[in-house]
């Protein structure tokens, strides 16, 4: 199948379209044609590169932020750099696209990715209330929220589990390195038994696993990933993204100013040699179509998200099934008795309704209805007061 | 003997969870629907069933609402407070008491009505004797005080509304109440009800319920909150509003309700509502606002359009749940650490709590701010007349927000702090819109929104929000003023004193004092109530509190020679404002015995 004729197939499909709208995509624009080809002599005068598009016609310029004012070689601005990538290659308007964030190092970075996008750093752990507000008057933005271990496992973990439990439709990532970064290295509720930071005791405190946590509140998104494991992450990022409902990622982060020596189980040595992978994870968005992905020799497992993409897995060692809650908690278990790092979509659920649904609210977002039509009218004000009269 | 017309206070004891709410809002509306001047005040406990309960009723030919200074017709139902109640009686009280309680009557300087109440409720159906025990004393008042059986009939199809079999039996009650007294006492005590003609046919409202449609009328989209006494009917008056006048034919609203973990969660969505460019609101009451301090300094500082309505009730801390005062003037007004100032709004009518409701989202909105009216558990969760709510007179104004590209690119030079036309309001663009977007931040910021802790920029941004407040005091909500042409003395005061001034007013007069009056309708304090301090003598500024918060808030920011001139009257004992306690005060100060 030409790429010309996919095109024009989609566009045929009225109903993708207005989804794809709703997700802040506006139809592919014809990209611009390109010139004839310049004779070899002068190709290799001026040697031009031409700028990558992605199907709406962005540069990923589109996507980057601010310069990082955080620690050289921080997990954190990988994270950052794989949201600038998952939102570019998903053809998002990067004005369509809210940031989110809490208070900590993490909540920090929404000013170094998607500088065309409106952001609110909020207060310490409170980022799931602000973003549920933003978007009960205006559910056409994709919410991004940025947390970390912090925010979201000590302070903030109530308006987390609340945000789950209303299955509020936002991509949620926690940027988890079991240390407060900004306070100079202070353990957190995630760090592991025996862990040990660069200065101070070991740690003796149980951990709270975030995912496991979800998984029993019934969150309807729940992956691992690893800030190292780009691809991985880059893959569950952009089904997050296609999901309707809660979507939470860990993603172990290592902290190299306080906690990447040899005892953290935190530190990117560690993480690398104790990851346990569940898949091999790939990412088919909804206008590319499948048969042009190359298809795995072994066994995979296709999920099919919310706008038309799919998620495919692919297995490496014993089999996952992300919709077995029961699954997903056992391995969490299993890795955690041997001091491992699972790492995957652990769990996916598509059948339950997401806040909106739940609000039952008119179809235009409520911040683009026009005043006279928000307050009732006059005459209904005279109703009243006659009702209350008689 | 000479009888004594309208102008009398029954206080009625009984146990909540008894059905006696249901008795005493019959009562009290068949006085109301016989065109007599009446107040009700509820005195609930903080549980929700078996504790001392009172309902005060008052009669007032001349308005008077507030709960008078005695009690001149007791209702003993309620064996727990029996001998308390009694103890406290002025001698030629009349008693109406339950002879079926096993407690003892043992005051005879008292008019002694015994009822057997329960037993001719077990009479007429044993299941439900303790619920009809009530309506029998209803009965029996009514007969004593000459109340027309006609007017209690419908102040029961009322109250249950098309509930037949409901209202037959409640019908029922009241007539065998009546009968009972009729055949077994003669009247031997002077209070009498006379119906008066009705030239404004009124209706009763709770101001909370008032509040809630006026919110609606204001275009709220999104209503966050957690369930307090005494705020809890504004939310669920809202919701119960929203499928009449919010929602299409297809069951589809245009204003979200979502029920928060908690009152932080509220606040973190009225904000996220507002930074999304909607109309969001929370009520609450003390404790809430405290739980939410650090969200309304992050409000101000990132100028987030908010409305947090308060219903105060007693604090410190749990405090007196169900009990009211005029208690977090300071907390709302300067809110939050750091330097603050937020707008605050004193409905003090339910009228008042209407308008303040639509008018607190364009104040938000203008302003870009938090906006916080203030009303209080009298005002919000009892009764009051009313002759109807006025529309709104303006159109919405969503204040300095640019929705549209040409407007965008007229701009010169765009930041989302910066001052563009001096007042001190800058402007701004909404997410998703692509026009100068910007991550908001509770962190100091330059004029573009960025990160800067430079100390110009921090002055100069912190100067600008003090100037944007203050430059707000004269759009605000004007003082009620009512001038007399002595000029010796001018009392301030707001909110739902408004009840209790004239009683005030005509004990200051019977004793040669006249007295101008001035009601604080917001904060910061308007330029009017400046010139109103200067031109009189002396001023004395009465609260439902103990320290005198607003007296605290205007000496603060009022010149130096206003400052002398000004006195504070501050009482609180949980209970609604009593005229006599503030009379006195008030004759104190002018004796020089400033307590």
């Amino acid at each position: 199948m030409s790429e010309q004729k996919e095109k024009t197939e989609r566009r045929e499909r009225p109903e993708r379209k207005a989804r794809a709208e709703r997700n802040g995509r506006s139809e592919r624009k014809e990209r611009p044609q390109r010139k004839e080809r310049p004779a070899r002599s002068e190709r290799r005068e001026r040697a031009p590169r031409p700028v990558k598009l992605n199907v709406i016609n962005e540069p990923k310029e589109s996507y980057t932020g601010g310069k990082s004012s955080l620690c050289p070689g921080c997990g954190h601005d990988q994270i950052s750099n794989v949201i600038i990538s998952a939102a570019w290659e998903n053809g998002i308007q990067p004005h369509r696209i809210a940031k989110m964030s809490g208070i900590g190092c993490s909540s920090k970075t929404p000013a170094y990715y998607l500088g065309q996008s409106h952001g609110f750093n909020t207060v310490h752990g409170r980022m799931p209330s602000v973003t549920t507000g933003a978007y009960a008057v205006n559910k056409d933005l994709l919410y991004i929220g940025v947390s970390g271990d912090g925010d979201s496992a000590s302070i903030g973990i109530g308006q987390l589990i609340h945000a789950i439990r209303r299955n509020m439709d936002m991509v949620y990532i926690v940027e988890n390195n079991g240390v407060y970064g900004l306070t100079k290295g202070q353990y957190s509720a995630t760090a592991d038994i025996g862990s040990k930071k660069k200065k101070g005791p070991i740690n003796k405190t149980q951990p709270i696993d975030l995912c496991a946590m979800a998984i029993n509140l019934g969150c309807t998104f729940v992956a691992r990933s690893f800030s190292g494991s780009k691809k991985q992450l880059n893959a569950i990022l952009k089904a997050a993204m296609s999901h309707k409902g809660f979507a939470l990622i860990d993603v172990i982060s290592p902290c190299v100013t306080f906690n990447n020596n040899d005892e953290s189980m935190r530190s990117y040595g560690y993480v690398k040699d104790n990851e346990i992978t569940l898949h091999m994870t790939d990412y088919i968005p909804h206008f590319n179509p499948i048969p042009e992905v190359e298809v795995p020799e072994g066994n995979y497992r296709d999920i099919t998200l919310h706008d038309g993409s799919t998620i495919r897995l692919e297995t490496i060692s014993d089999t996952h099934d992300p919709s077995d809650a029961v699954a997903a908690l056992t391995a969490l278990h299993q890795a955690e008795t041997q001091a491992k790092h699972v790492t995957g979509l652990l769990y996916f659920d598509n059948t339950k309704a997401s806040l909106v649904e739940d609000l039952g609210l008119v179809d235009t977002p409520l911040i683009d209805i026009p005043d006279t039509d928000l307050r009732p009218s006059e005459s209904m004000l005279e109703t009243i007061n006659e009702a209350f009269l008689a | 003997m000479e009888s004594v017309v309208n102008d009398f206070t029954i206080n009625i004891a009984t146990a909540n969870g008894t059905g006696s709410q249901s008795a005493n809002l019959i009562l009290l509306q068949s006085l109301f629907d016989m065109g007599v001047p009446v107040s009700g005040k509820n005195l609930f406990p903080s549980n929700i069933s078996g504790l001392p309960t009172w309902y005060i009723i008052r009669l007032s030919d001349h308005g008077y609402q507030a709960p008078g200074n005695r009690t001149n017709i007791q209702i003993l139902v309620n064996p727990a407070t029996w001998v308390e109640d009694l103890a406290a009686l002025e001698p030629g009280t009349v008693v109406v008491w339950n002879e079926n309680s096993k407690l003892e009557m043992d005051r005879d300087d008292v008019i002694s009505y015994p009822i057997p109440m329960t037993k001719i409720a077990r009479g007429i159906n044993p299941k439900l004797a303790k619920l009809i025990t009530n309506i029998v004393y209803v009965g029996a008042v009514a007969e004593i005080l000459g109340i027309e059986q006609s007017a209690l009939e419908s102040a029961v199809q009322k109250q249950f509304k098309g509930k037949s079999s409901a209202i037959e039996l409640n019908s029922g009650a009241l007539l065998q109440g009546r009968e009972y007294f009729r055949e077994n006492h003669k009247k031997s005590d002077p209070y009498v009800v006379e119906s008066r003609p009705i030239e404004n046919k009124q209706f009763f409202i709770e101001g909370n319920e008032a509040a809630a449609l006026g919110l609606l009328f204001g275009g709220a989209q999104l209503l966050a909150w957690y369930p307090i006494t005494p705020s809890s009917s504004i939310c669920e008056g809202m919701i119960n509003w929203i499928p009449k006048i919010r929602t299409n034919d297809d069951g589809e609203s245009d204003c979200a309700v979502i029920q928060a973990e908690d009152e932080l969660a509220a606040a973190g969505m009225v904000l996220g509502a507002g930074w999304a460019g909607g109309r969001g609101i929370t009520a609450t009451s003390g404790p809430g606002i405290s739980l939410m301090q650090e969200f309304i300094g992050l409000g101000y500082f990132a100028e987030i359009p908010s409305v947090f309505w308060d219903v105060c009730r007693v604090g410190p801390s749990t405090g007196l749940p169900t009990r009211t005062q005029q208690s977090d003037i300071t907390l709302l007004y300067e809110g939050s650490h750091g330097d603050t100032q937020h707008i605050v709004l004193f409905p003090g009518t339910v009228e008042e709590c209407f308008e303040f409701g639509w008018r607190a989202f364009d104040i938000a909105e203008r302003f870009q701010t938090p906006v916080f009216p203030m009303s209080d558990l009298d005002l919000g969760m009892n009764r009051w007349a009313c002759s109807g709510f006025d529309y709104p007179d303006k159109p919405m104004d969503r204040g300095k927000v640019v929705r549209d590209k040409d407007v965008f690119e007229a701009f010169e030079e765009f930041g989302r702090y910066l001052d563009v036309d001096g007042d001190g309001i800058p402007y701004r663009t909404l997410p998703g819109s692509g026009m100068a977007p910007i991550l908001y931040r509770g962190t100091g910021h330059n004029p573009q929104g960025l990160y800067s802790e430079k100390p110009h920029d921090y002055y100069q941004l912190m100067t600008r929000l003090k100037d944007k407040i203050r430059g707000a005091r004269d759009e605000l909500p004007a003082p009620i003023l009512r001038e007399e042409e002595e000029q010796e003395l001018g009392i301030i005061y707001l909110g739902s004193m408004e009840n209790t001034i004239q009683e005030i007013d005509d004990i200051l007069a019977a004793n040669g004092i006249t007295a101008s009056q001035c009601r604080i309708r917001a904060l910061p304090a308007h330029s009017e109530i400046e010139k109103f301090i200067d031109r009189h003598q002396k001023t004395v500024i009465l609260e439902i509190n103990r320290d005198g918060q607003l007296y605290g808030i205007l000496r603060k920011e009022f010149p130096v020679h206003l400052v002398e001139k000004m006195h504070s009257a501050a009482y609180s004992d949980g209970m609604p404002p009593r005229a006599k306690i503030y009379a006195e005060m008030i004759m104190d100060i002018l004796q020089g015995e400033e307590k």
